[in-house]
C-alpha cells in the first residue's frame, strides 16, 4: 500500500490523505481511496485543523499498517505536529488518528517524512524533523501501541532535516539527512546504539539541492539511495548504491530525468508533447484520461510565464519481504509513480 | 458538536475569566461569570469546534501546574482565598523561569543536548522536583508544593496525552509568564532603587552634639 497526499496544491484546505493498494501478483494497483481527511482529523483531536500532509505508511512485522502525518493547526509547516493511526486489517479499516505529543512547546514542530523502523524489541524508531527555529532531525521511540517513549536527537542547528534511516544491524544505523541549504551535499550520521547517540553529521558526495532522499539495504548489503543527485533543481532522480561506510557511490541508473540534461524549462507546447510521452510510456494507454485531466491544470503545477519544468521528487523506498525493491515518488507534482526492481536488475545495472 | 476534554473547557474558562476586567463586580457575580464563561466556552460553533477547542489548537494542553496556578488566581479573584506574599510569589516565578530556561532552548534545538528527553525516564527528574519541592514546603510556599506535587502526581496517573514528565510540570505560558513577571519586577526594582540611590539624603549637621 502506499499513502500520499493530495488536493490542489500544497497545503491547501482541500489536501486529503489518500493511498492505494498494489497487487503484487497482477502487478496493478487499486483504486485511488481517501484514508483521513483535515475534518476526521479536527473530530478526532479536538482541534481546528488547516492542513495536513507528508503522509508516511508502514507495515510492521505484528501485521499492522501504521499511517503516520503531520497536520498544522497554526502557522506554516512549522506548526506541525505528528498523528498517528493503525489498521490491523491490512488498510480496510483504520483507527481514529491520534496526535504524538513531541516537543514541550505547544507540541508544535515536529515532522515525519521518512520510512520508521521496526525495533526487535516491538518498539518504531520514527524518524523526524523540526523546523521551528531550528532545522535538525530526531529518532523518536514508540512503544507498540504508539505511544512515543522517548526521542534522541540526530543532530543540531538548522542545517539538516528529513532523515532516512537504514538499519545495519541490532544496534548500527546510517542516517542521510537533507541538507537544508543551497548548494550542499546529502548528509550522514551514524549510531551505533538504536538510535540513542548519533556522530555528528558529514557531507558525503552526492549533492543534495535540499531535497529529500530515501534508502534501503540491498541484498549484498550496500545502501541504495534515491536522490535528486544535483546542484539545483528535482530534475533528475537517480538511484544510487553507495558502501556502508558511505565513501563510494556509484550510479545504479537515472530513474526518471528532464530531457534537458541541465533541467531547462520548456515552452508549454513543447513540454505537453514530451509529458504525454513520458506519462504513457511509463503508465500504457489505459490512463489516457488521467493524462488529459492533468494537461488542464499544468499551468497551476509546473509552468510559470509559459515556460514549464520536469520534476521527481520526495521518493519513499522500501524492500519487501520477497526481495523486491518498491520505490514511489512524486511525478511532476501531480501523480505518484512506482517503480519496482530486484536484485538481479540491480546487478545488471552494475 | 466535537468533544474536547475536560481540562481544555476549564483552561478556557479560567484564562477568559482571569483576562475579563471583573474587579468592579460583586464577588458573588464573579462566580457567575466564572460559570458563564465555561458554558459559552464549550458551545458549538458552527463547525462543531467550540471556543475552547479553538484555543486548545493555538495553546495545546496546559501543563498540570498552569492549571493549578489559573485556578489560585481565579480563587483569589473570587475571594476564596487571601493573596500571597511577594517572596512567595518570587519563589514561584523563580522556579518556573529556571525550569523554563533548562527546558525550551534545549528542546528547540540549541546544542545536541535535548533537555526534553529527560522526562520520558524521569527518575533523576523527579528527584530534582522532589528537593525543590522540599525547599518550597521548608520555605512555606504552599502554592508552589500543591503545584509541584499534584504535577507529579497526574504524571505517575498519566492522565494526559504526553508521555513526558514537563508536560505535566511546565509550558511555555508558564516559562513565559514567570521570566515576564521577573524581569519586570526585577526592573522595577532597580529603578526604584537608583531613584532611591540619586535622591539626595539628609545630612546631620556636623555641628550638632
Amino acid at each position: 500500500m502506499a499513502a500520499w497526499f493530495a488536493g490542489s496544491r500544497e497545503g491547501a484546505a482541500d489536501v486529503d490523505i489518500r493511498g492505494a493498494r498494489f497487487d503484487a501478483v497482477t502487478g496493478t494497483w487499486g483504486e485511488e481511496r481517501v484514508l483521513v481527511t483535515r475534518e476526521m482529523t479536527r473530530r478526532a483531536i479536538g482541534k481546528p485543523i488547516r492542513k495536513l500532509g507528508n503522509p508516511v505508511i508502514a507495515f510492521s512485522p505484528d501485521e499492522r499498517l501504521w499511517l503516520f502525518y503531520v497536520s498544522v493547526s497554526v502557522g506554516g509547516w512549522a506548526g506541525s505536529a505528528v498523528n498517528a493511526m493503525v489498521s490491523d486489517d491490512l488498510g480496510v479499516t483504520w483507527s481514529k488518528p491520534r496526535q504524538l505529543v513531541t516537543t514541550p512547546f505547544v507540541n508544535i514542530s515536529t515532522l515525519v517524512r521518512s520510512a520508521p523502523v521496526f525495533h526487535e524489541d516491538g518498539s518504531i524508531g520514527v524518524p523526524v524533523y523540526h523546523e521551528f527555529l531550528g532545522k535538525f532531525p530526531e529518532y523518536l521511540y514508540l512503544d507498540a501501541q504508539g505511544r512515543v517513549v522517548d526521542k534522541f536527537r540526530i543532530a543540531d542547528g538548522t542545517n539538516s532535516l528529513q532523515p532516512t534511516v537504514v538499519p545495519l544491524d541490532g544496534k548500527r544505523a546510517v542516517a542521510l539527512l537533507r541538507h537544508a541549504g543551497r548548494e550542499g551535499h546529502v548528509l550522514a550520521t551514524v549510531t551505533e546504539d538504536a538510535g540513542r547517540t548519533w556522530q555528528p553529521e558529514w557531507p558525503v558526495a552526492p549533492w543534495n539541492p535540499n531535497t529529500s532522499l530515501a534508502a534501503v539495504r540491498s541484498g549484498s548489503g550496500s545502501l541504495l539511495v534515491a536522490q535528486n543527485n544535483l546542484l539545483d533543481g528535482r530534475f533528475n532522480l537517480s538511484l544510487d548504491e553507495a558502501t556502508n561506510n558511505l565513501t563510494e557511490w556509484s550510479l545504479v541508473a537515472s530513474l526518471d530525468a528532464s530531457p534537458d540534461p541541465d533541467g531547462k524549462p520548456f515552452p508549454r507546447v513543447r513540454y505537453e508533447e514530451l509529458m504525454r510521452k513520458k506519462f504513457l510510456d511509463s503508465s500504457g494507454t489505459s490512463r489516457q484520461q488521467l493524462l488529459t485531466g492533468y494537461l488542464r491544470e499544468i499551468d497551476q503545477r509546473m509552468c510559470h510565464d509559459g515556460m514549464c519544468d520536469f520534476e521527481y521528487e520526495y521518493p519513499y523506498m522500501i524492500r519487501a519481504t520477497d526481495g523486491r525493491y518498491h520505490l514511489v515518488y512524486a511525478w511532476n507534482n501531480s501523480f505518484i509513480k512506482h517503480v519496482a526492481f530486484n536484485d538481479a536488475w540491480l546487478e545488471a545495472q552494475l | 458538536m466535537i468533544p474536547i476534554s475536560v481540562q481544555s473547557c476549564l483552561s478556557f474558562a479560567l484564562l477568559v475569566f482571569l483576562l475579563l476586567p471583573s474587579g468592579r463586580l460583586p464577588q458573588r457575580y464573579r462566580a457567575l461569570l466564572l460559570i458563564g464563561v465555561l458554558l459559552v466556552g464549550m458551545v458549538p460553533l458552527p463547525g462543531g469546534l467550540s471556543l475552547a477547542g479553538y484555543l486548545r489548537g493555538l495553546t495545546d494542553e496546559l501543563s498540570i501546574t498552569a492549571m493549578l496556578w489559573l485556578l489560585a488566581g481565579a480563587a483569589l479573584r473570587l475571594g476564596w482565598t487571601g493573596g500571597r506574599s511577594a517572596s512567595a510569589t518570587w519563589q514561584l516565578w523563580s522556579v518556573f523561569a529556571v525550569l523554563g530556561v533548562v527546558l525550551y532552548p534545549a528542546s528547540m534545538g540549541v546544542g545536541m543536548l535535548d533537555t526534553y528527553s529527560w522526562g520520558y525516564s524521569p527518575r533523576s527528574l523527579i528527584v530534582l522536583i522532589g528537593a525543590l519541592t522540599l525547599a518550597l514546603l521548608l520555605l512555606g510556599n504552599w502554592l508552589g508544593v500543591f503545584m509541584l506535587t499534584l504535577a507529579t502526581l497526574a504524571f505517575t496517573l498519566d492522565i494526559k496525552a504526553s508521555e513526558n514528565y514537563w508536560d505535566y510540570l511546565i509550558d511555555p505560558f508558564v516559562a513565559l509568564f514567570a521570566i515576564a513577571m521577573l524581569l519586570g519586577n526585577a526592573v522595577g526594582a532597580m529603578r526604584r532603587w537608583r531613584r532611591g540611590a540619586l535622591t539626595p539624603v539628609p545630612q546631620l549637621d556636623d555641628g550638632l552634639d
